[in-house]
This record gives C-alpha cells, sequence and structure tokens, in this order.
C-alpha cells in the first residue's frame, strides 16, 4: 500500500503464554482499517505496540515514515480513544476541554464545544454521572478537537447500544471525508467493520491471517454449506478454514463464483465478517 | 507538561475541602504547642502528601496510556508530578503561614501563648519547609511509580523513614569521626536545605524516570 500513514512492520512482542507474532499491515490515507479477532487475539496488543506503550521484540511501527518515539509531535496528528474513559470521574467536559487544550497545539475549542453540542454532552455536569455511551461520545469528542489525521479506536464501541453505535460510526464516516484522514478501528463487533470499514486485518492467536480490501471479502469470498459426500470432492487447495455441524460441513472458500460452478450440488452463501471470523477461530484451517 | 500539572489540580480539588479541615483541626489542636514554625512544617509535609493521591486517581481512570498518546514523553509525565509535587507543598506553606498566622493571633486574644519552638524567621520556616517536603514527597513518587498507588500508601511512610534514616546514619557516622554537631552546623544545615532539596528531587526525578521508562501499560 502506498501512502502509508501507519505502517506496521513485523511488530512482535512476547508474554508468559501469547506471542505476538511479526504483525504487519498499514494504512492508506482516506480509508478505515478494521483490526478484527478474538478477544485476547492481540488487537490492544498490536495498537499498544505500536503507539510505545509497551517494548516489543522486534519490529517497527511508522507514522508518516516516522517512529513515534523519535518524534513526539507526531502524536498532535494522532486522536487516541481506549475503550472506557480516560479521565478522572470528577472532571467536567469542559475540565476536559482546558486539559487538552494545554496539551495540543492544534486544540479547536470551537470544533470541541460543537461535538459536546452535537453529542448532547453537558458541559459542566461530571463524567461520573454519564452513561457509558456519553463517555465514549466525550472521548471522540477529545480525539477529534485537536484536528488529528489518524484516528485509533481500541474497541471504543464495545459495550454500547446499537443506536449509539450508529451515531459514532457516522462521525468516524464524516472523518474519513477527508482524504488526508484515516482510522486505525479494533473491534469485535464486525457488524460496526462491515458497515464502515475499507480493510480488515484479522488477527488470531497473536498472527495476521489476512489483510484485505473489505469488498474482497464480501464480493469474493463464500462460505460451502454441504453434505460429508460433497465436502470430499471439494479442491483443498479452495479451502481456507472449515468446521463440521450436526448436520453439514461449513467451508469456507475465498472465490464463490468459482465454487458456485464447481459445486453445483452444494449451497454456496455469502460470508459475513463474523462467518469469516467464526470459521478461522473455530474451525480447522487447511494446512 | 501544563495539561498535567492541570489535570492534577482539578482531580485534587474534589480533595481541598478534606485537606483544609485537617489544616484546621491542626491549628487548632497544635498551633499552641508547636508555633507557627511547626505548623508551617505541618501543614507542607500534610499537603505534600496528596501527590499519591493524584497517582490513585489516574490508577483509577488508566490515565498514563492516554497521557502518553498526547504529546508529551515518559520524562514530561514524571516531571509533571514533580511540579504539582511542588506547588502542593508551596500550598501547604501558603496554608501554614495564613492559618499559623490568623490562628495565633486568635489564640494570644484567647490568652493561650503559642510556644516559639525556635528563633527561626518565618519566611525561612517556610522555605525549610518547603524543601523538607519536597524531600519526603519526592521519594513517594519513584515507590509510587514502581509499586502502584495502593502500595504507594503504605510505603509513603518510607518516604519519611528513609531522609529520616539517612540523617540519623550521618549524625553517628559524624559523631563517630568525632566532628561535633554545634548549632551553627545545624544551622547551616538547616539553612542549606533548599539547595540540598534540590538536588534530591533532581536524583529522585532521575531514578522516576527510570522506573517510568521500563514500564508498559
Amino acid at each position: 500500500m502506498t501512502d502509508a500513514i501507519l505502517q506496521i512492520e513485523n511488530l512482535t512482542k512476547q508474554y508468559p503464554g501469547f506471542l505476538l507474532d511479526h504483525i504487519s499491515f498499514s494504512i492508506p490515507k482516506g480509508s478505515i482499517m478494521g483490526l478484527i479477532g478474538e478477544n485476547g487475539a492481540g488487537k490492544s496488543t498490536t495498537i499498544k505496540a505500536a503507539l510505545g506503550l509497551i517494548k516489543k521484540e522486534d519490529g517497527r511501527a511508522t507514522f508518516w515514515g516516522q517512529e513515534l518515539s523519535l518524534n513526539k509531535n507526531l502524536k498532535e496528528d494522532i486522536g487516541i480513544v481506549f475503550d472506557g474513559i480516560n479521565f478522572y470521574e470528577t472532571l467536567t467536559p469542559a475540565k476536559v476541554g482546558s486539559i487538552s487544550k494545554a496539551a495540543y497545539k492544534q486544540w479547536n475549542s470551537r470544533l470541541y464545544l460543537d461535538y459536546l453540542q452535537r453529542f448532547q454532552l453537558p458541559s459542566d455536569k461530571e463524567i461520573k454521572d454519564f452513561s457509558k455511551g456519553m463517555k465514549t461520545k466525550l472521548c471522540i469528542a477529545a480525539a477529534l478537537s485537536h484536528d488529528p489525521k489518524l484516528l485509533i479506536l481500541d474497541e471504543a464501541t464495545s459495550g454500547l447500544d446499537p443506536v449509539i453505535r450508529d451515531d459514532i460510526l457516522d462521525v468516524f464516516l464524516e472523518f474519513v471525508q477527508d482524504e488526508n484522514h484515516s482510522i486505525l478501528m479494533s473491534s469485535h463487533i464486525s457488524s460496526d467493520l462491515e458497515k464502515i470499514a475499507d480493510y480488515i486485518t484479522f488477527i488470531h492467536q497473536g498472527k495476521v491471517l489476512f489483510c484485505k480490501p473489505k469488498d474482497e471479502l464480501r464480493y469474493r469470498y463464500g462460505i460451502i454449506r454441504c453434505k460429508t459426500d460433497v465436502f470430499h470432492t471439494i479442491d483443498p487447495s479452495e479451502i481456507l478454514a472449515f468446521r463440521k455441524d450436526d448436520y453439514q460441513w461449513n467451508v469456507l472458500i475465498a472465490d464463490k463464483e468459482k465454487a458456485r460452478r464447481n459445486y453445483k450440488n452444494a449451497v454456496i452463501d455469502d460470508a459475513s465478517i463474523d462467518d469469516i471470523l467464526l470459521l478461522y477461530v473455530k474451525g480447522e484451517q487447511q494446512k | 507538561m501544563k495539561s498535567l500539572v492541570l489535570k492534577d489540580l482539578y482531580n485534587i480539588i474534589h480533595n481541598s475541602r478534606s485537606m483544609l479541615f485537617i489544616l484546621l483541626f491542626f491549628a487548632v489542636v497544635f498551633l499552641p504547642s508547636s508555633g507557627i514554625q511547626g505548623y508551617i512544617y505541618t501543614c507542607a509535609i500534610l499537603c505534600s502528601m496528596m501527590i499519591v493521591t493524584t497517582f490513585s486517581f489516574d490508577e483509577r481512570s488508566n490515565w498514563s496510556p492516554y497521557a502518553l498518546s498526547m504529546p508529551v514523553s515518559r520524562n514530561d509525565l514524571v516531571a509533571g508530578k514533580y511540579i504539582v509535587l511542588f506547588l502542593f507543598s508551596a500550598a501547604g506553606v501558603l496554608s501554614g503561614l495564613i492559618f499559623g498566622t490568623v490562628g495565633s493571633f486568635i489564640h494570644k486574644s484567647a490568652g493561650v501563648v503559642p510556644e516559639t519552638l525556635s528563633e527561626m524567621p518565618l519566611s525561612m520556616a517556610a522555605l525549610t519547609a518547603l524543601a523538607f517536603s519536597t524531600v519526603f514527597g519526592s521519594i513517594s513518587i519513584p515507590l509510587t511509580l514502581k509499586f502502584g498507588a495502593e502500595k504507594g500508601r503504605i510505603l509513603i511512610f518510607a518516604s519519611f523513614f528513609i531522609p529520616v534514616a539517612v540523617c540519623y546514619i550521618a549524625y553517628r557516622l559524624l559523631s563517630a569521626l568525632g566532628i561535633a554537631i554545634t548549632e551553627p552546623f545545624l544551622a547551616v544545615l538547616l539553612y542549606g536545605s533548599p539547595a540540598i532539596a534540590f538536588i534530591w528531587n533532581y536524583f529522585m526525578f532521575k531514578i522516576s524516570c527510570s522506573i517510568f521508562s521500563k514500564k508498559e501499560f
């Protein structure tokens, strides 16, 4: 990918019982990269390693071609939203604004107030009285009000109801209307990524299983649902993952049109990101 | 850096009422026996202890990883804590001066004459109190960074024990070498305490930076 805002190369981190194993992907300008995987797959570890919050054993993460540790001013152009609010609960949105204003040269107070108004957040109410959705919206308002070019969201929409998630996803889509803006969004809610992501990076047990354009997954990937006799006729080189249910085999393949031509006796469905994730995680992968 | 200090000040404002109450209580109970100078020391040390509370707030809100995503370095984060410690100690000294002076006046009006423990002028008492309180507080910062705020609260006693132990060992060493601790020598130590505190704080800052640089979130 050219014009990468964030380039992650061979990022490796070892914990007892877990290895983040040479993670590589990049985010082009003007796009949304969805980082998906089951809980504990390594999504947050990848983000933390990229941001320098944990020490990596190997690899590097460059933002606009530079490492964060070598140029802290790069952080002016990065907005972060973690899962949960990072301000103490007795603070108010007004005070969060003052703190952020003191931190960022590019802070735009007018824009921040506009976001507070848009998200219906009272500026003088203590955070402890906010719902989870309101807290997330406050974090997003703070992250967007210093005019970042890259927004990093680590499970930011987890635990929110569909209405609030939808509101927030609209804000993200607006953000990437500017072709210099990009988003890295880690989530295990695949429907959110299905709605807004341009690329999907799937991390499983600390490894990148694939990094592909979402449309390729949506329009080309499919699931063959068939009986055992048909399953044994499928070319093993076409099988990405498979799983046997009580009555049928579910086989993930990368070219559903080809499969429809070749296996006329099988039902071939479109594969959602959830289906792909489930088959990779719970099924078996072709060796 | 300013944002880090501002955050701690905003957070601690909620504790300021209870701290104010404690300082007033101490003014009523201890001012007659310890004098204004002693009271200033008490206020400064009590306020410097609030630095551990700011770590507790940070831990509860998972502040550090967020702060490090802002345009600040790990060393900035540590430096911010030392600035906040200085501000807390200064606020303690100022409170001690104000409440102490007013309290003494009230006590005198009521016929209770406060003790004057030393001939030290109030300005010098304020300066040395600032020095002592930052020395005590500065030890709690690396301890809290290393062991966390909860354990830090317990280890805060170590913050006070360590300087006392260092002074005691120094006293024993000097005695063993036959150097007498005379009043003029003590005065030099006392008046030199701001410079000693500055060097001590710098040393603690370096240790804190080293601890924090290894921390993972």
